[in-house]
């Protein structure tokens, strides 16, 4: 956080849209957070907590690297966020 | 992105602290110019704006409840907040420690008394500037 974009990629924004049109207050208020906490998420600029991202997945029903992916040098980048 | 509620709220906090003891300074300083230089005098003053102070905040928080929903401050929340509380600290250390330097040098604890008061100013205004600039990157 605080160091532009952050490494940790996301499909919330897909999921959330495969997911019945899910809005971002309807996942911030199922996580436990604030909407702004969800769109920072999404734009990659805020990293959750290891908490956090667990209760996302499993709003979505998927395995935690479905949702939230890690980008090191030797990844590509891959994955709209 | 609009704001959250914690966010509102830490404009409130900035712009009464702005305000409220920016008045009182005001006040304190043509005090100060009128010739009053004992502490005692600036009392009454002081817990006013202290009154003046907690009663503005409270309104505007009911009024900024009113309008939205107010949410428990998250986890982001929480890290915004520590990041611009490490970050804004030394503000309120430097005064200190002037005002124990001036203690120390016999000065009139009437500079003491304010000189603290601005540190404590500075510093939380700095903090919350911190925060909403946070807030607004939209980290």
């Amino acid at each position: 956080m605080g160091q532009g974009k952050s490494r940790v990629l996301n499909q919330i924004r897909q999921l959330r849209f495969a997911h019945q049109e899910m809005t971002q207050q309807m996942l911030a208020d199922r996580v436990g957070v604030t909407r702004q906490t969800i769109h920072a998420i999404e734009a990659g600029k805020y990293s959750p907590s290891l908490e956090v991202a667990f209760r996302i997945s499993r709003e979505f029903n998927c395995p935690l690297e479905q949702v939230f992916q890690y980008r090191d040098s030797a990844t590509p980048e891959s994955g709209a966020q | 992105m609009n704001s959250s509620f914690h966010e509102r709220s830490i404009w409130i906090q900035l712009l009464s602290l702005i305000g409220v003891l920016g008045y009182y300074f005001i006040a304190a300083w043509r005090m100060w110019e009128s010739g009053e230089t004992q502490i005692g005098a600036y009392v009454p003053l002081f817990i006013s704006t202290v009154v003046l102070l907690v009663v503005v905040q409270v309104v505007a928080h009911i009024a900024a409840a009113l309008i939205s929903r107010p949410e428990t401050p998250d986890e982001r929340d929480r890290l915004i907040g520590w990041r611009a509380a490490s970050r804004s600290a030394w503000i309120l250390a430097v005064g200190t420690l002037s005002a124990i330097t001036l203690m120390v040098m016999g000065v009139e604890l009437f500079w003491i008394a304010h000189l603290l008061l601005l540190a404590m100013l500075l510093a939380e205004t700095t903090k919350l500037t911190l925060q909403l600039t946070d807030y607004r990157a939209g980290l």
